[in-house]
Parts: structure tokens; sequence; C-alpha cells
């Protein structure tokens, strides 16, 4: 089962994926995010990237999932939609189940999937090395450079969160 | 809005199309993009009320769809080719994929439905805006991954943008509706001839951006949005007549004005190209649209059309003075002579 794992987490990913895509109400979109975002982490700490994972948890579900959790629980409604109470979220969710299922299926079943790229039944699924060049990590290496060939990266996203702030105030100030 | 934040998202707005504009990194590309968008949704909702609302809603809504569908092209052309530049498409599906998605963003058909009510639902500016700046950033990432786009897809979206660009505004009164109609039409024409000469798309881009700020500069000056109210211009500011006249034969592409340009030298590619029923096409469903600009210089300029008598004397504040308006309207109407120096944009 280690062999395959990044292929399991994948397939809770896009499970949970379209846990909150069929549209229940937001608290429990929230739920199915945090669910996402840990198995994400798991793909990503598999080809050896640890500090991204930690990343995602830290900054995605600790930061930005906590925030949006407090905003909906001020908004939220008497009897929020769960995915059974609703027939058509259900159907959907069930819906994008059964794809799902059936995706998995022919990945096992075939030697070579090719649906947008090619990739040869599950060998293609199993990590062998973790993207090392032997000495230093590469996802860390990656990390430094973003701090030092890519400042204008930094300077152009530092800038579009900041006025992402000056945006949102402005659309909720209302008058 | 406080001017200092105006300022500050407005030059967001400019900064996010150039950064579009100059990368070479697909990554920065798109960050270009996202920047502009978030940026442009205040400008859309100065006015807080439903309407503006909803309209920068679907806005961002469409957008943001064609954002997404940009990244995943992005990424199966990383995954494909193993590079994050920009000059060639490596991959055919990535191809289409980036060409639907930056139709989206121009308003092409079959995804033409937001131009329209996001247009009729915001004010006078923050439309001039919307039709003229928003389209110059995806433009140029088409101009520059015009060798790898399939010529199928732009093709039917070429022409099927200019039918329903010509067809589309025949019933309109609204004046915002009829130039986002016209703003589709010339977005499929502008298209059409992309693949075969990227240079007269961008000659189209610069005289229709130019006819459009004329257009939209003169509904401002007389504060009108229908055609009933732009039709009592005649007692208020009557030399505007004759100017709506001018610009809106041009932009119907007539002869000898300056928006006859890029019809002429687009029709001329194509069929050096050996096409010949597709420009003809094209020609004659540009007469729709031509249809609807007399109907608006029909009312406007041509005849003082049947309103009561207490709707005659048109109240405003004091006459708007747009310092732009003069210049635009020559550039807008007297360009034709200059035609050989189209060169220049190459």
């Amino acid at each position: 089962m280690m062999t395959y794992i990044v292929f399991i987490l994948s397939v809770i990913f896009v499970v949970s994926f379209v846990g909150f895509s069929s549209k229940p109400s937001p608290i429990y979109g929230g739920l199915v995010l945090i669910v996402s975002g840990g198995v994400g982490c798991g793909i990503i700490m598999n080809f050896g990237g640890s500090f991204l994972g930690l990343m995602v948890f830290l900054i995605y579900l600790g930061g930005m999932l906590v925030v949006f959790g407090y905003t909906t629980a001020m908004a939220t409604e008497q009897y929020p939609e769960v995915w059974v109470s609703n027939t058509t979220v259900m159907g959907v969710f069930l819906l994008g189940l059964l794809m799902e299922v059936m995706l998995v299926l022919y990945v096992l079943k075939s030697e070579e999937v090719g649906v947008v790229f090619k990739f040869s039944g599950m060998g293609d699924w199993a990590i062998y090395d973790t993207g090392d060049s032997g000495v230093f990590s590469e996802e860390i290496m990656g990390v430094a450079a973003l701090y030092s060939y890519g400042a204008w990266v930094v300077i152009v996203t530092g800038w579009s969160l900041f006025v992402g702030v000056l945006v949102i105030l402005e659309v909720t100030r209302g008058d | 809005m406080n001017p200092l934040i105006f300022t500050t998202i407005l030059m967001t707005v400019l900064l996010g199309t150039m950064i579009v504009m100059m990368s070479s990194h697909w990554l920065m590309i798109w960050i270009g993009f996202e920047m502009n968008l978030l940026a442009i949704i205040p400008i859309l909702m100065k006015k807080y009320n439903p309407r503006t609302m909803e309209a920068s809603t679907k806005y961002f809504l469409t957008q943001a769809t064609a954002s997404m569908l940009l990244m995943m092209a992005i990424i199966i052309n990383l995954m494909h080719s193993g590079q994050w530049t920009i000059t060639k498409v490596f991959n055919p599906t990535a191809s289409i994929i980036m060409t639907s998605a930056l139709a989206m963003k121009l308003g092409l058909t079959p995804f033409h439905f937001w131009v329209p009510e996001v247009t009729q639902g915001i004010s006078l500016t923050s439309g001039l805006i919307l039709l003229t700046w928003q389209k110059l950033a995806p433009m140029s990432i088409l101009y520059q991954i015009s060798p790898s786009i399939n010529l199928n897809i732009l093709l039917t979206m070429a022409v099927l943008s200019i039918l329903v660009g010509g067809w589309g505004g025949l019933n309109q009164t609204q004046l915002r509706k009829i130039m986002a109609y016209s703003s589709i039409a010339h977005m499929g024409w502008m298209t059409a001839v992309l693949v075969y000469s990227p240079t007269l798309t961008m000659l189209n881009m610069l005289i229709y951006i130019m006819m459009t700020l004329t257009m939209f500069m003169l509904f401002i000056q007389s504060s009108s949005t229908t055609t009933l109210s732009l039709s009592h211009t005649w007692n208020k500011t009557p030399l505007t007549t004759t100017l709506i006249l001018i610009t809106l034969l041009s932009m119907g592409g007539l002869p000898p004005l300056s928006g006859f340009m890029p019809k002429w030298m687009i029709i001329q590619e194509l069929t050096k190209n050996s096409s010949i029923i597709l420009p003809t096409l094209m020609a004659i469903m540009a007469l729709l649209n031509l249809y609807f600009y007399m109907r608006l210089t029909y009312s406007t300029s041509l005849t003082m059309f049947p309103s009561t008598n207490n709707m005659k004397m048109k109240w405003q504040f004091e006459t708007k003075q747009i310092t732009l308006l003069p210049p635009l309207i020559v550039m807008s109407s007297l360009l034709l002579p200059l035609t050989p120096m189209l060169s220049i944009l190459d």
C-alpha cells in the first residue's frame, strides 16, 4: 500500500473536492476542505516537500480556512444543507463519486491511460526518487530561489495581496 | 471612493495588464491576469446598487473561470514541454484550452453572454475601461501564442462572434448594450485574422480602442445611456450630433473613415490566403452592425426624434469638458490615408 500512497491520497483528494463542489452549506464545504488540505499536504510530502506540506497546514488550513470558518459561522443559516438533505446535492455528490470510481477502475485495470496525458497504469504513480539532486533538497532550493532570483515574484504577489485587502475593504464598505 | 485608494486600485489594474504584456513566464502572466481582475472589481462597483454588484459578480465569475482554464492549459503545456516560456505552446490540447480561456476573457462567442449584461450594469466610465483596457491583456497573449493556435476553433469563434455581435445588437436601445455587442463583433474581426497576420489584429485593436473611446466619451459628455436620451443632444450640444454621426459611421466600417482601414486590411489578408467565402460572410455580417449604428445616427443626428415637449429641454449640470475628445474624434475618423504606416506595428 505504501507504494501506491500517492494514488490513494490523490483519490481522497478528488473525492473531497467532489464533496464541496456539490455545494452543501459552506461550513461542510470547509470541513472537506480541511480533509483535502491535509491529504494534499500528504501528497506534497511524498515528493519530498516537507516544508511546503507543513506550509499548507499552517497558512492554508490554520490561517485562511480558520478565517473562512469564522465568517461562514457569522453568515450561517438555521438549517444548513448537508449532502443528504437535498436531493440535488446528494445526486451531484453521488455522480461525482461514481465518476471517480470509474476512473480509478480504469486506471487500475488498463495498461496505459491516456486522458489528457499518458501514464502507463499504476507504475507511474509510485515514487522512485524525491527529486533530490543528491546534496540539497530540491524543494528548499526552490523556496530559497524565490527570495533571491524570484524577488520580482515576491514583490508582485505581495502587492497583489495588499491590493486584495484594499479591494475587499472597498467592496464591503457599501457606501 | 477615497481618491488615494482609487488611484492605487486603478494603478493596479494598469500594473496587472503591464505584467501580462511584458512577462515571458506563464505563471507571471497568470498572476497579472488575476491582479487585473481583482483590482477592477471595485472600479466596476463604483456605485453601490444591486445592478453593479450583480454585474461585478458576473464579471468576476466568468473571468475567474477563464483564469482557471488558462492555468490548466499552462500546466498541461508544462507537463509536455517542461518549460514555462511563452514562445510556443507545444501541445494541441493546451493550445485549445488556452484559446478557449482567452476567448472567455475577451468575450468571444460562445462565451459572450457576460459582455452585454456586465456592460449594462455598470456606469459609463467603468464600461469604457471594461471594453477597451481589459481587451489589451488577453489579446497580447493571443498575439504571442498565435503560431500554435488551432485555426478551426479560432475562426469558428470569430465568425460566430461577428454574427452574434451583429444580430444581438439589433434589438437594443440601451447604449451600453449596443457598445457591448459592437465589442463582441470587433473582437470577432480581430481574432479572425490573428493566425494569418497578427499585425492586423493589433491595427484593428488600435482603431477599435480609439473609436470606442470616442463613442463612450461622447455618451459621457451628454450623460446619455439610452437611445432616447441620446436623441436629445441636438438641443444641448448640437455639434456632438454630427460627431456622433461621423464616429458611428466609422465604427460601422465605412470608407473614407478610419474604421474602414482594419476591415479592408483584414479582408485583403484573408483573400490573399485563398479564403474567399469567409471574408465575404464577415463583410455581409458587418452590415448588421452598420444597421444599428445607422439607427442610432437616424434618431440622433438625422432626425429630430419625437418626444414630449418637456423632455426637449435636457437638464444637466454644466457641460463636461473632456479634453481628450477632439483629438480622439479626429483620429477615429480621418486616419484612413495613413494606412501605409501600419507597418510600424510589426
